[in-house]
């Protein structure tokens, strides 16, 4: 069976999950990398990645690339997407589809003029909590839910860098809500909307309470009230300001309720996972979306999420901005 | 022996805030002087975590420092609080996420960040070491230098406080190039920023979590202060590298006199490490040394 090519672009914090979750794609091969940080690319050097490259357009040009990866900061998503379709090559996009819906669906028509296949990376919708979770609401065993309660807080992009506990820079663009479309609803909101999508179907309307803890002019947190066209309604918290990641969702149905979280394993256990090679398990949804994606090109399926499915984010949360509730 | 005041503060509320800040100076005999001009005060301002986390300095602590010497000292005085770029942390962007530009709106006061001010070459060499800094000018034209620093823990340290605290007066930014000989760069600086006071905002501290504590412990020897606060958070002072290389760089004594109250009381308190986190912590030093420490990224 034919392995699919892949480009990466862009080498920030996800996107060296992404080259460590491709070196071990047993369908596709890396065979080029793009960042504008000669230190990054050293990275791809020591993997043995043989093309390296400082300008993602000089990647796109190689036509041994079937497919891309795109983990540029938002703010260079529409430009690089639209790159990559003009140049027939297939695209999976880290989540947010981009700043803004306008920007979006100039995407997503250079998808369908080019007829690429478009996969945005919403990685929680392959975390094997969830999956269960989806499955016994599906099975009827909760009754119809009536109440759901999806939170992700976290410490954003303002992180230590993993078991040694050492500040971790926080690249410009994130401070400026211009470049990133918005703050921690625009950042996990996208996350917790996408993934609430796929539990209970489309927003029919949301509000949002917007919170200003660290002084900027981006939100920091924000609490959601969401009303689906299921029934459900939702409260969905996002925030940038714990120092311990909290992702889950509670759901409470007219006969039981359950819950389901997804979180990092013991700090041991990960260390010993990540001294033997092994994808940890916090970033085991990362690597099955990219199966996901590459089992899509090969079938010719639609991926989860597509194009139009990362709009609907995007449209749910410019309402969501557009609907705040005020608390004082 | 040099004098190191404890005392307790039982609410994170300004007047009690006040009150031990006062009784802290007054145990150890420090007074203002009213012809004070320049005045530099520098807080923990290591990351983008706020007070809340115990890892740097509350600005409301500041702010209750601020009336303090506006009231015992010339109205008129210029007072800058100052911190420098790091490596992972843009100061320009910390003032204003920690609070500290509204603490500069309220109070009428300056924020410097030290990488972007006139500084002067300085050599110094410890054990051997020789080391080359700018002095930022600023400090070194103050007439009265404030050290407000946490007592935390820190893997490469053990503990950090008044010592390390001024580690962030060194304008260069890319700090993580000192991190193979941190306690020589320590001691380096304090040899030659010396500040006159040091208060310790202990209300809320981080050991292996944030415990609010009470604390307010000042002094004007900042070995003697790094030697309370190990004694508090359950390290032998005399394990402590940059301690005693202070020490025995004149810097000044790890023996003190305690004012106030007793310094166990808050060592009982303090959430110490205990044989799991010391095991891990071997644990990583094993991972370092063997250098396997990037695998621990993904």
């Amino acid at each position: 069976m034919k392995k699919v090519n892949l480009g990466l672009i862009g080498l920030g914090y996800i996107g060296k999950v992404h080259l460590k979750n491709c070196l071990k794609l047993e369908q596709a091969n890396l065979v080029a990398v793009s960042d504008i940080s000669k230190k990054a690319l050293k990275l791809a050097d020591k993997t043995g990645i043989k093309k390296t490259f400082t300008d993602y357009h000089s990647l796109l040009k190689e036509p041994n690339i079937d497919a891309v990866i795109i983990s540029l900061p938002t703010h260079l998503h529409a430009a690089c997407a639209i790159s990559a379709a003009e140049k027939g090559k297939h695209v999976f996009l880290e989540k947010p589809l981009a700043r803004n819906s306008e920007e979006g669906k100039k995407i997503i028509s250079a998808v369908r003029k080019n007829n690429i296949k478009l996969m945005v990376g919403y990685p929680f919708r392959f975390a094997s909590a969830f999956h269960d979770l989806k499955r016994k609401m599906e099975s009827g065993m909760l009754g119809e839910v009536q109440i759901a309660h999806a939170i992700n807080v976290s410490t954003g992009p303002f992180f230590h860098r993993g078991q040694s506990g050492i500040p971790r820079p926080v690249p410009k663009w994130w401070f400026k809500k211009e470049l990133t479309g918005g703050g921690a609803l625009a950042d996990l909101g996208s996350h917790m909307i996408n993934l609430t999508r796929w539990f209970f179907g489309e927003v029919s309307s949301i509000k949002a309470y917007l919170g200003h803890r660290f002084n900027f002019d981006f939100e920091d947190h924000a609490i959601c009230v969401a009303d689906f066209s299921s029934g459900t309604k939702a409260i969905i918290d996002v925030g940038w300001f714990s120092q311990i990641l909290t992702l889950g969702i509670e759901l409470f149905g007219t006969v039981a309720h359950a819950s389901a979280y997804h979180s990092s394993s013991s700090r041991i256990l990960t260390a010993v996972q990540l001294l033997l090679g092994k994808t940890p398990k916090i970033y085991m949804p990362h690597r099955l979306e990219l199966q996901h994606f590459l089992y899509c090109i090969k079938e010719d399926l639609q991926p989860s999420s597509n194009g139009d499915d990362a709009l609907k984010d995007l449209e749910a949360i410019k309402q969501a901005y557009e609907n705040q509730i005020q608390l004082q | 022996m040099s004098l190191v005041s404890f005392v307790e503060t039982p609410k994170n509320a300004s007047h009690t805030m006040r009150q031990a800040i006062l009784e802290s100076l007054d145990l150890i005999g420090f007074s203002f002087r009213k012809e004070t001009k320049n005045i530099v005060i520098k807080p923990n301002m290591c990351y983008y975590w706020d007070n809340s986390t115990g890892q740097t300095t509350d600005p409301k602590f500041v702010g209750t420092l601020i009336e303090i010497i506006r009231e015992k000292t010339s109205s008129e005085a210029n007072i800058s609080i100052v911190e420098s770029d790091a490596s992972a942390m843009k100061c320009n962007y910390t003032f204003k996420f920690l609070g500290y530009e509204k603490i500069a709106k309220q109070y009428g006061i300056k924020l410097v960040n030290l990488s972007e001010v006139e500084a002067e070459p300085v050599k110094v060499m410890v054990r051997n070491q020789n080391f080359n800094f700018m002095v930022p000018q600023i400090i070194k034209n103050a007439d009265l230098r404030i050290n407000i620093p946490k007592i935390k823990y820190m893997e490469l340290t053990k503990i950090s406080c008044a010592l390390k605290n001024i580690f962030g007066c060194n304008p260069y930014p890319k700090k993580f190039k000192y991190h193979s000989r941190l306690s020589e760069t320590i001691v380096a600086l304090n040899n030659i920023l010396k500040f006159d006071l040091c208060i310790v905002d202990g209300i809320i501290v981080s050991g292996i979590q944030p415990r609010k504590l009470g604390l307010v412990m000042a002094g004007q020897d900042p070995v003697a202060i790094d030697a309370a606060a190990s004694q508090i958070a359950g390290i032998n002072p005399n394990s402590v590298r940059h301690i005693m290389l202070a020490a025995s760089e004149g810097i000044g004594s790890p023996y003190y006199i305690p004012k106030g109250m007793n310094p166990h009381h808050f060592e009982r308190k303090y959430p110490k490490k205990r044989l799991k986190h010391k095991l891990m912590t071997r644990g990583y030093k094993l991972i370092q040394f063997l250098g396997l420490e990037n695998q621990l990224e993904y």
